[in-house]
């Protein structure tokens, strides 16, 4: 379990995540309190559904044959169909709003619509490539390598430079047109530069980090802040702030808890819009008491907690031999890790041989480790199915797991494992749930636990294959060390 | 009576040397003003010099708005010239303050400010200079102590005297309001329309202002024009008023 001090440090693997996260955090707001104070939210809401919609149509260009491999994984041709759709998008709302004499919201939701049903018409074309669509979509931000990291701080960078730069244009161009065509001449070069900021932020921030998040920093922070400040400056910095408390609590919350990111800011967003409109209400007095409560709160919520004990020495629990169960997948899934034998491959799809006959499991993975941990830590071992061969996986309830094991003809101690999650859609992490007993089969007692909740980073993977090996070695030697 | 005068008729009302004000601010000669293919006004002539307080008045959509948009290039005419003798981020510009969104978090001070934006370049700072002017502006229109108050919780009075000030760091050479004097109790409609005297008598401004109540414009304007129906005129019982 990751603590606050954890995360922060910039050993942690999660970290470039985090640090993509809190840029995202700052900068989107400053963006998304534009689109609030000149009404057009709704904007926000539909070019990142629209950049979905591009990276969708790329993806099935790809699988056509008509695009090539660009960039690092699949990212590289998602910001590409990304940004592309994103400016065409933009240009033609743009074409619209000058031209057509209907509703400006009738436009961003008819565009909302379309770009929804496009990008699941996109898939359903792509069969093929509809899981990593759907990863990119999801934008799984801590999935973020540190050369993405490095372009999304570029990027942003020049977003936050930009929007201080031309702070003073922004505003005269949204609160009064008239005033700002007098004193800065024509003020579309204005209105293209916000909204070309805009389009930046939101093609990019849509493949880090998925419409949903993107959509929640542009425009939550700026909501919550509204309420609590009277001057421009002030409402701009606060956005921010709110953005940077948004991002980085939503992260620890969603690290620790191991929720996805995206709903957790989001969430936490809507709370801080709650929160403002409460303390609006208050005087200033009890406003500073109610944030410093808020703050406390926060950081006691975020105070450290230690890992689970290690798995003890065989000295310890006065035990040298123990008995090693099958690991238990509750998964609903097989968890098999893809063939890298062709010819196996091939008998396979024949239907000659069953995958499970010569594919290796992600139990496996896990009860190999543990078997190698435990020698290590002076056990010696045996597998259950020494004893009996019919010998089942044995579950991690301990009364449950010691009568199995009793009505087995089993003594002593044994090293129980059930899986209830294991999902490694993308090579860059793995997501498990998985907890570790050590039962006493007598009585039942468990003698030490440990669960295993979260994102398992794998950034050396290159397959989905070896990801799914190297976080069940890093989940097992986490269970043993110190 | 229909008249096609232009600024040597107004300022005859006003008795001032002609010599003097032969350099016109703005003049429109047989203008027609309009929306796209709409007519909404038409031959229209008219100048406006340095130092005069010129009413605008007429019922509403009458075309008072269209023919300020149109002097500041914010509409183009349909037919006809206008030639203006000073630039436009020289024109003093004052909106109905209900046509400004409220949903904007502004401090008074800071809608003051945005006056000066047309000569700060974007990476410069907001000088000392600067922030010294907009402190005479609010001085000059007696609400130095509004300041720091958000925008739009003053009153429609002090909103409107805030956006005059808010003109004046532009340091202009005319003024053009539209409808200052509407939805604003007596008493601010009467320091209003003495700032606007005071304005065109102390600065040597042209003012022009619009306003529907043609009894406010008689008491406040040197000079009226009278805009219905698609015509536009000067009214002549004002300039007989004159001393």
């Amino acid at each position: 379990m990751s603590t606050l001090f954890e995360i922060v440090s910039p050993s942690y693997l999660l970290f470039p995540a985090l640090v993509g996260t809190l840029m995202m955090g700052l900068v989107c707001p400053l963006i998304g309190s534009y689109l609030v104070l000149r009404r057009t939210v709704f904007l926000g809401l539909t070019l990142p559904e629209i950049a979905a919609a591009g990276v969708a149509f790329t993806f099935w260009l790809q699988q056509l044959g008509w695009l090539p491999q660009i960039g690092e994984g699949e990212r590289g041709i998602a910001m590409i169909g990304s940004l592309t759709f994103t400016f065409i998008g933009m240009g033609l709302l743009g074409y619209l709003e000058q031209r057509s004499k209907g509703l400006a919201e009738g436009r961003l939701a008819a565009a909302y619509a379309f770009a929804g049903a496009v990008t699941i018409l996109f898939m359903v074309f792509n069969p093929a490539g509809q899981i990593e669509v759907l990863n990119l979509l999801k934008g799984e931000v801590i999935a973020l390598s540190k050369g993405e990291l490095r372009l999304l701080t570029g990027v942003l960078g020049l977003v936050f430079v930009a929007m201080l730069i031309f702070r003073r244009e922004f505003l005269l161009t949204s609160f009064d047109r008239d005033l700002a065509f007098l004193l800065k001449g024509r003020q579309v070069i204005w209105d293209v530069s916000l909204y070309l900021l805009a389009g930046l932020v939101i093609a990019f921030g849509v493949i880090m980090a998925g419409p949903l998040l993107i959509f929640g920093f542009l425009v939550l922070p700026a909501l919550a802040a509204k309420p609590l400040v009277q001057r421009m400056i002030s409402y701009l910095m606060l956005s921010s702030m709110l953005g940077l408390v948004m991002a980085f609590f939503g992260f620890y919350s969603s690290v620790r808890l191991d929720l996805p990111l995206g709903p957790t800011d989001v969430t936490l967003g809507c709370m801080l819009i709650f929160l403002a409109y409460g303390f609006r209400r208050v005087s200033p007095k009890t406003f500073v008491a109610l944030t410093c409560v808020c703050v406390a709160i926060m950081v006691s919520a975020c105070g450290t907690q230690a890992p689970g004990p290690s798995v003890p020495d065989a000295k310890t629990i006065h035990a040298d031999q123990i008995w090693l169960a099958k690991v238990k997948n509750s998964t609903a899934l097989p968890l098999l890790l893809p063939s890298n034998n062709p010819l196996r491959s091939l008998a396979e799809m024949a239907g000659k041989i069953s995958p499970e006959d010569y594919r290796q499991s992600v139990m496996d993975l896990l009860r190999q480790n543990l078997q190698s941990e435990l020698g290590k830590k002076g056990f010696q071992t045996s597998l259950t199915e020494e004893k009996d061969a019919r010998f089942p996986p044995l579950p991690s309830d301990s009364t449950g797991a010691a009568r199995i094991a009793r009505d087995g003809k089993l003594s002593g101690i044994v090293f129980v494992s059930e899986i209830f999650r294991w999902e490694g859609e993308t090579q860059k992490y793995v997501r498990a749930l998985i907890d570790f007993k050590l039962i006493r089969i007598d009585d039942g007692a468990v003698i030490w636990q440990r669960r295993v909740q979260g994102a398992i980073p794998t950034p050396s993977a290159t397959n989905l294959g070896q990801a799914s090996t190297d976080a069940a070695g890093k989940i097992v030697r986490d269970l043993f060390a110190g | 009576m229909r008249i096609e005068r232009d600024v040597d008729e107004i300022s005859s009302a006003r008795e001032k040397d002609l010599s003097e004000k032969s350099f016109s601010l703005v003049r429109l000669q047989d203008v027609t003003l309009g929306y796209g293919s709409t007519r909404v006004v038409g031959n229209v002539n008219l100048a406006i010099y340095s130092g005069s307080l010129i009413g605008l008045a007429g019922p509403n959509g009458s075309g008072k708005t269209t023919l300020f948009r149109t002097i500041l290039g914010l509409l183009p005419p349909l037919s006809g010239t206008l030639s203006r003798g000073c630039p436009l981020s020289r024109f003093g510009y004052v909106p109905q303050s209900a046509a400004l969104d409220p949903q904007f978090p502004l401090s008074a001070a800071e809608v003051v400010e945005m006056g000066a934006y047309g000569r700060v370049r974007p990476y410069q700072l907001f000088s000392a200079a600067e922030r010294e002017r907009v402190k005479e502006v609010l001085q000059q229109i007696g609400l130095p102590q509004l300041g720091a108050r958000p925008f739009f919780s003053l009153s429609g009075g002090q909103k409107q005297r805030m956006l005059i000030a808010r003109a004046l760091m532009v340091n202009p050479k005319i003024m053009i309001l539209d409808e200052p004097l509407s939805g604003v109790d007596e008493e601010s409609r009467r320091s209003i329309a003495e700032l606007l005297t005071k304005l065109t008598r102390e600065n040597d401004l042209a003012v022009f202002f619009s306003s529907h109540d043609l009894e406010m414009v008689q008491r406040v304007a040197d000079s009226i024009v009278r805009i219905d129906k698609g015509q536009i005129w000067l009214d002549e019982r004002k300039a007989r008023l004159r001393p």
